[in-house]
Parts: C-alpha cells; structure tokens; sequence
C-alpha cells in the first residue's frame, strides 16, 4: 500500500503534526528570544508529571488509566494544572538573588523527570505503566481524535491571545523596564505569555511526543532567527519551516520506516544547521 | 505647570538603609534637570522612583497633573538584546505603547510620528534597516527617538550618551535642549559627565555618596569647582567663558568641554 492510498492511516496523525509544529514554531520565536527554551522542556515534563499524578490520584478512586475518568481527574486536567503551575511560579518574581529563575526552570525539570518515574513506579499503576507512556509522552505516528481536538482549541486560544497582545508580548521581552514605565503590564503578559506556552506545550507533548515538541519550540524559531532579521518574515519561516519539518518527517519516517519524531527533529536540527551555516558564510564575505 | 512633586522621598532598596537623606523636588514643564554624582550613588535609583520602578521608602511622589505625566524613558546602558529581529522603525514605534494601550495597532499617524523623532535625530534614512546593525551611538539615538514618540511631558535620559563620540553627544544634548523650548517638556537626564550639566542643565541634583546628601538648585549656583572637587574626591576646575563651561577634572589639561547655553 502506497504512502498516500494509506492516507485513512496517517491522516490525523498528520494532522495533529502540522497544527502542532505550527503552533509551536510560532511560540518559538519568543522561546528562543527570550532565551527560555529549557523551560519549554520543563513545562513539557510537568504535563507529562500532572498526567501520571492523575493516574495516580485515579488509582485511588478505582479508575485504570485507560478508563473513562471525571473531566477533574482527568489527564488532561492534571497536565494542564502542572503546567500552569510551573509557569506561574517561573513568572513570579524571584525574591532570592542566591535562587535565579533558570535555577528554578531545572528543578522543575529535574524534579518532574524524577517523580513521573517514581509515580510510575508506584505498586497502584506499574502494571499500566507501559501503556501509561505513550499516554504521558504522546507518540506522533498514532494521535486519538481527543488529543487532535484539543491540540487544535489550544492553537485556536493561543493564536488568539496572542493576535490581541503580541505588540505588548515583544515589547515585554525585547525591553521590559522601559515597557513598564510606557504602561505594559509586563509582569501579567509575561504570565500570558508563559500560561500559553505551558496550554500548548502541555497538549502538544500527549499529542506529539516529548521530544518533537521541544524540537519544535527551539530549532525552527532558531533557523528563522538565522536565515532573516525581519520580524514578519522570521515569524512566516519559523511557523513555515517547522510544518515542512513535521510533514516531511513523518513522510520519510512511513516509508522508511523511522521512528517519526526523532525524523522531524533530526530534519529540524538539519534546517538550523543550514541556517549556521548561511550566517557563517556571510561572515565571510 | 508642576509635573511631579517629591516631598521628602527616602530612596533605596531597604527600609533600614536609605542611600541619601529625604529629597524634595519639583519637576515642571520646561526643566532641563542634570542629574550628578560618583559611581554607586543612586542616580538611577532616583529616576527609578521617579518613574515608579522603584517603590520610595518614605515620603510621596505627587502627581499635580492628578495623573502620571506622559513619559520618555532612555534607560543606563540601554542595549537591547540584538537577537531581536526588528526595524529601527519598529522599535521607534513601540514609543506609542501609552497612547495605543494594549490592543490597538499603530496607524499611519503613529508611524509618522516615529519617522518624524527619527528624523529629529538623524536616523530617518534607516528606518528600515535592522536596529542591531546599527553602531551603540545609533542604536543610543533610536532609544531617544523611541522615547519622543512618546511624545512625553517628562523625558528621562538615564546616562544618554555614554555610547557616544563627543561630538554625537552634543548634538544629542543640544537636540534635548532645543526640544525644551520648542515642546515645553521637562527633561531630566543622569549624566557623569559634568561638561553636559553645566553646559545644557538648568537646574542640578547633585548626589553626595560620601555624605549621603543631596543638593538641587540652579546649575551656576552649585556646579562650582569646590562643591564638584568635594563630590568627586578630586580636583575639578570650572570656568566659564562667552557662555562656554570649560571642565578640567585634574590638574592640567581640560579633557571635557562644555556646551553653549
């Protein structure tokens, strides 16, 4: 069977790649500026913690991982509030000079990545815990329906926060002292900011998967970065070329049968190598 | 008309350990206020308080206008990050976030506008190129436009010309100075340079880190060579000829030269 009489097979996962990697190349142009690209790979490790708390929390109430659950105990909701919660806190103003925030971001990162495999871990689940991680990390070949929809309402709210406020997002972060004596609420578009990118994150990662996703947060915002110094065409390739990434990846992954997240991030690591690459040699000249 | 009003404002990060005794203040339309002082004395956390970044310890900023007066702001050592990929316009326009809040979108009247402080500092012609290609002087001058697009009642300047060749610097100054005449704004502006106070200041904020004090009035009055020489803990000679201020800061050979006024 041909790659495209097989379409009925790959289509929403496809799909969901698209609408993810469009997405998330969108947000990585304030990931990669503002230079918090490891929290990206935190808040994607706190969802995939909220959804094994949730197994755990539903452990107790008598619900098996793959059974139907109360919208409160769901996964998504844990993943939602796990992620929201590490954005918040990395958002708050940082009172210790001992603590810096990039210190916080790896705990966050260090801590989730220990406690998933300590809750999983947990007598109550283990023996779901197989099927639990593709459920914490999402797996880009196949995407349920349920994970589709919700990847594409996180885009729709996202996109739309972001139409309203992005002139106040890239004033915050390109220079927020001057921003807050020209009346931006810098504080509360940074939390914005962050609760949008924790939403998309979150679905994104039990779409995806965990590593397509920080790939394609960090590495097409980066190429575009090096290909242009203009915003809206930074913008228009970051977005452009982190679709051609998820649509070329699970492409060559199908027909050669590769695992298709690492393909998406190996092509997209490839995309910022050419970028290097253009900007070395025009130092050259 | 009186756009801000300290009444015996203790400045400082800490309750227990205000960097000066309490200043009263006056700001009005037409100001050109210098602010001087040694390195660590607290120049820039007195526009902090100022401009509200900064909570004061104790005592009041008035607001006579019953509102916050429009402001410019040019922060210390302003270098944005240079991966941003943005215009030298845009970043001009972002001089208009008061007036369009946050939702609206600049129109044709708001690039206008920032073209025309552009041209105001010499940088019209590069309002397409991208803001990190430019020198520290340019990019300096771009800040300043941004902070006209304000169009400010109170223009901060907080060490505006420190990327600047002297002769960038007086063309800024002298910029700053005519636009007090012709606009009716204050402007205050930190400066370590004691050429720039005493050439284009009217009045000065002197800021004794030694005595924790601080001295406001006008600038022929206080900016003497004693009163300079006690702030800055060596000998400083000021002479003034046809309207020149001449600045000597050792023994020697003057190093700064003041502007016209």
């Amino acid at each position: 069977m041909s790659f495209w009489e097989a379409r009925f097979l790959w289509q929403e996962p496809m799909l969901a790649a698209l609408l993810g990697a469009a997405l998330l190349g969108y947000l990585g142009f304030f990931v990669v500026l503002r230079r918090i690209a490891f929290m990206s790979a935190a808040l994607s490790q706190l969802s995939g913690l909220g959804v094994a708390a949730s197994f755990l929390a539903g452990s107790f109430a008598g619900i098996a991982p793959h059974d139907e659950t109360p919208w409160w105990l769901s996964p998504t909701t844990f993943a939602f509030l796990f992620a929201y919660a590490g954005a918040a806190l990395v958002t708050l103003p940082s009172r210790s000079k001992r603590v810096s925030s990039e210190s916080m971001v790896a705990l966050g990162y260090l801590g989730a990545s220990a406690l998933v495999m300590v809750v999983l871990s947990s007598p109550r689940i283990a023996q779901e815990a197989h099927e639990v991680g593709d459920l914490l990390f999402g797996n880009a070949v196949v995407v349920k329906r349920e994970d589709l929809v919700q990847l594409a309402i996180a885009a729709a709210v996202t996109l739309s926060l972001h139409a309203l406020f992005f002139r106040s997002f890239l004033f915050a972060s390109f220079d927020p002292e001057t921003a807050r004596v020209s009346g931006v609420p810098v504080r509360r578009m940074d939390l914005l900011l962050h609760l949008t990118l924790a939403m998309s994150i979150a679905v994104a990662t039990r779409a995806l998967g965990a590593l397509p996703v920080f790939g394609f947060v960090v590495l097409p915002a980066g190429a575009a970065l090096l290909f242009s110094e203009r915003l809206h065409l930074v913008l228009a390739l970051s977005v452009g070329l982190s679709m051609l990434c998820a649509a070329l990846g699970y492409y060559l992954s199908w027909t050669l049968s590769l695992p298709t997240g690492s393909v998406m991030v190996a092509l997209a690591a490839g995309v910022f190598a050419l970028g290097g690459l253009k900007r070395g040699l025009e130092r050259l000249r | 008309m009186d756009l801000l009003q300290l009444k015996e404002v203790s400045i400082g990060y800490r309750r227990d350990r205000p960097l000066f005794a309490p200043i009263s203040l006056t700001i009005r339309q037409g100001d050109l206020l210098g602010i001087l002082g040694p390195n660590g004395a607290g120049k820039s956390t007195l526009v902090k308080t100022l401009l509200g970044l900064v909570p004061p310890l104790a005592g009041t900023v008035g607001l006579p206008l019953q509102r916050r007066p429009r402001l410019g702001y040019v922060a210390q050592g302003a270098r944005p990050d240079f991966a941003y990929p943005l215009s030298v316009l845009q970043v001009t326009l972002m001089g208009r976030a008061a007036h369009l809040g946050l939702l609206k979108r600049p129109a044709s009247a708001d690039r206008a506008l920032a073209l025309a402080q552009l041209d105001a500092v010499g940088l019209a012609a590069l309002a397409a190129a991208p803001f990190r290609s430019l020198s520290g002087g340019q990019q300096q001058r771009v800040l300043v436009a941004r902070a006209l697009t304000a169009e400010p009642e109170l223009l901060v300047l907080d060490e505006p010309t420190s990327e600047m060749d002297p002769a960038a610097e007086h063309a800024l100054l002298s910029l700053v100075s005519s636009l007090v005449a012709s606009r009716n704004l204050a402007v205050m502006f930190v400066t370590h340079q004691i050429s720039a106070a005493a050439g284009f200041a009217s009045q000065v904020v002197l800021l004794d880190k030694a005595q924790r004090t601080v001295e406001c009035g006008p600038t022929e009055a206080l900016l003497t060579s004693a009163r300079m020489s006690a702030l800055y803990g060596r000998p400083v000679e000021i002479r003034r000829e046809n309207g020149r201020a001449l600045v000597w800061l050792s023994a020697g050979e003057p190093n700064v030269q003041g502007g016209a006024r």
